[in-house]
């Protein structure tokens, strides 16, 4: 009896040296940051025909853009939670990909941070997995490096065949980046976050610093100074839609 | 006391279930292998931590490299355009085909030695050894497939399951394992067993036209065409006119640079007897063509190379020497390797045939 004593003790202790190591019994508090697409007032549908900021209609049939590197700031903007190589690929076609969810303690929060694209170091180490697997149509072949953002289309002012505008804009080396850093404040406010709604305006590619004639520019398939000028325009096509 | 015995048989259980599972483990772990740098060579830029050569690994890329079923209609492999016979470049083509009667717009390169090399394709435009196997795959004049279903063929391929399993440990089939599985094949194609490289480890020597030939290369072309790999990696405009077809600016095509215009890669020399016909475009059928062309034929433009901008003065006897020479860079041990070969062939190689008699 002696000995069935010991072994009751034994596996206690067992079982309390597991309970420790094991995971901490509260579920962590999450934060969605959910995407949706726009178009100046309008969500946007696929396929739909619109009229852009510079007056061409244009209906959108694709539109794709990596999100990465996500930092959030807390409204006492003293923790800073980071959430570092995390990439995902933002699809207007599949609506799963529009949420991110990120652990965060439940709390007032400040700001949202994040990389529109990938950074260089993912564009010259070979073949990824998950949402940079060239896979996805993100990835250039002939001269390596991921297309940050693409917005495909038709539209009447596009001359060329099909009348398919197709912006692919991408390039990583010093001059040629694409990838853009955005910063978003949210509302002030002592609630603590569990969603955040981000709007991505389409109407932002075409108007911005620069301006994006579809008859002059239907195609961007390249690095270089049109990426550039696209690239420097969608930095601006995020807004906060709301927070709860 | 009773209790005491099932505790004990639990145990034994346990430790046998352990046992069994690492024994298992053990027994699907890949085979390391050892990749040698040929001695007085600089070190290889590849990255091997990152993919680390195993036996199992080469074997899948060998399985892929050769497997007509990565492409759309199931005729072109990797194998079909890189010929080992060729030197791993398609033997006696200027351009090689591809799908649906088309073909290549360049020259299809000899792949050897591809671990010292940082950057691929005749203007550089891809940046990683792994990256490599897209551009083919996906290309309409090429391969022609959708990486979807090239991976949903592999996936549905038993044997496949298990080549992946045995490489990586466990059948999970993505394009990453895949590439470097391709990677892992093309890294062995190690070619430094030429008569060249027997004379510089001492085995062998040259003769006096060889000599002669080798003396006049390290003046005339070594700053190019640089030992011990015959290339600097570096892109150099040599003259060349563009294909009023072809339209190929090179180098310019990816850096956007009009300095660029007509650079393209130096090629390696090593096996170039084997390698024709020659140029990005594989306009010149023959090396005399190639020496025509330094000599005399060249269109000097603005960023020409310095060193060609008043051609390369070259007499018909230097050419008869440098030829000489140039036939000691043939590696007929890398030509007929059977390990190179597609899987299953090993048996059927014949004696290997020397030709730098
Ligand atoms: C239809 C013919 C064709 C097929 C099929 C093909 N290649 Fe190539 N390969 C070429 C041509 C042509 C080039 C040169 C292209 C260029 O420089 O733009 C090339 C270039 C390369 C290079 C770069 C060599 C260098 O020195 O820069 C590698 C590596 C390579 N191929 C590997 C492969 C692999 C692996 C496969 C199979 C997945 C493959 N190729 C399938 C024709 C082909
Ligand atoms: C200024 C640099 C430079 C010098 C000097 C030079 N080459 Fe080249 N060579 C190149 C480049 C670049 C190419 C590729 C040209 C192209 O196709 O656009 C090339 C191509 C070749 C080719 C064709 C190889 C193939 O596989 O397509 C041969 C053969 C060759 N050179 C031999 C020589 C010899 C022999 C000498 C010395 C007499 C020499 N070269 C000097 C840069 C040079």
């Amino acid at each position: 009896m002696n000995r069935f004593a010991k072994y009751i003790a034994f596996t206690g202790c067992l079982a309390l040296l597991l309970s420790f190591t094991g995971k901490h019994p509260q579920e962590p508090h999450v934060v969605t940051l959910r995407f949706h697409s726009v178009i100046g007032n309008h969500s946007l549908e696929l396929g739909r025909s619109y009229v852009n900021a510079l007056g061409d209609t244009i209906a959108v049939q694709r539109f794709k853009y990596y999100v990465s590197n996500i930092i959030i700031t807390d409204a006492v903007g003293k923790d800073v939670y980071l959430f570092p190589r995390r990439y995902y690929l933002v699809d207007a076609e599949d609506s799963a990909s529009q949420s991110i969810q990120l652990k965060i303690p439940a709390l007032p929060l400040k700001q949202v941070r994040f990389t529109l694209g990938v950074d260089s170091i993912r564009n010259v180490s070979g073949v990824q997995t998950g949402a940079l697997d060239p896979l996805h149509g993100m990835f250039w072949t002939w001269n390596s490096g991921y297309i940050m953002a693409k917005l495909e289309g038709v539209s009447s002012s596009a001359h060329v065949p099909g009348q398919r505008f197709t912006y692919h804009v991408g390039g990583f080396k010093a001059a040629d980046n694409t990838a853009r850093v955005i910063t978003l404040d949210l509302p002030p406010g002592t609630a603590p976050v569990d969603e955040i709604n981000i709007a991505a305006d389409i109407n932002a590619w075409f108007k911005g610093g620069f301006l994006l004639k579809i008859g002059e520019h239907p195609i961007c398939h390249s690095p270089g100074g049109l990426a550039v000028q696209i690239a420097d325009n969608y930095k601006g096509m995020f807004s906060i839609s709301s927070v709860r | 006391m009773r209790f005491c015995k099932t505790i004990w048989v639990v145990v034994l259980l346990l430790v046998t279930g352990i046992a069994w599972v690492a024994a298992d483990n053990a027994y699907f772990r890949p085979r390391p292998v050892k990749f040698t740098v040929p001695a007085g060579w600089p070190q290889p830029v590849y990255d091997f931590k990152s993919n680390p050569l195993t036996q199992e690994g080469i074997a899948l890329g060998r399985e892929l490299f050769y497997d007509g079923r990565l492409s759309k209609d199931g005729n072109f492999s990797c194998g079909s355009c890189h010929q080992q016979f060729g030197a791993f470049d398609t033997y006696d083509h200027n351009l090689s085909h591809g799908f649906d009667n088309s073909f290549t717009t360049r020259n299809a390169p000899g792949l050897f030695n591809l671990a010292w090399q940082k950057e691929f394709m005749w203007d550089g435009g891809i940046n990683h050894l792994d990256l490599q196997p897209l551009a083919p795959l996906t290309a309409p004049n090429e391969m022609a497939e959708t990486l979807e279903n090239v991976m949903a063929k592999l996936k549905a391929d038993k044997k496949y399951r298990a080549m992946f399993k045995a490489a990586f440990g466990d059948e999970t089939i993505n394009t990453q394992r895949m590439n470097k599985a391709i990677s892992q094949f093309v890294l062995t194609l190690v070619s430094s067993n030429s008569k060249y490289d027997k004379v510089k480890r001492g085995e062998a020597s040259f003769i006096l036209p060889e000599q002669l030939g080798y003396d006049i290369f390290k003046k005339k072309c070594n700053s190019c065409h640089t030992e011990p790999l015959f290339t600097d990696f570096s892109y150099r405009n040599t003259g060349l006119k563009a294909d009023p077809y072809l339209n190929d600016v090179g180098r310019m095509k990816i850096t956007g640079n009009p300095a660029d215009s007509l650079k393209f890669r130096v090629p390696s020399l090593r096996n170039v007897a084997r390698t024709f016909p020659y140029g990005h475009d594989g306009r010149f059928f023959s090396l005399s063509s190639v020496f025509e062309h330094y000599r005399n034929g060249m269109t000097v433009m603005h960023n020409t190379d310095s060193l060609l901008q008043h051609k390369l003065a070259l007499s018909n006897f230097e050419i008869g020497q440098l030829t000489a020479f140039l036939y000691t860079l043939t590696d007929s041990s890398f030509l007929t390797n059977p390990r190179f070969a597609p899987p299953g062939s090993e048996n059927i190689g014949k004696a290997p045939v020397d030709i730098h008699l």
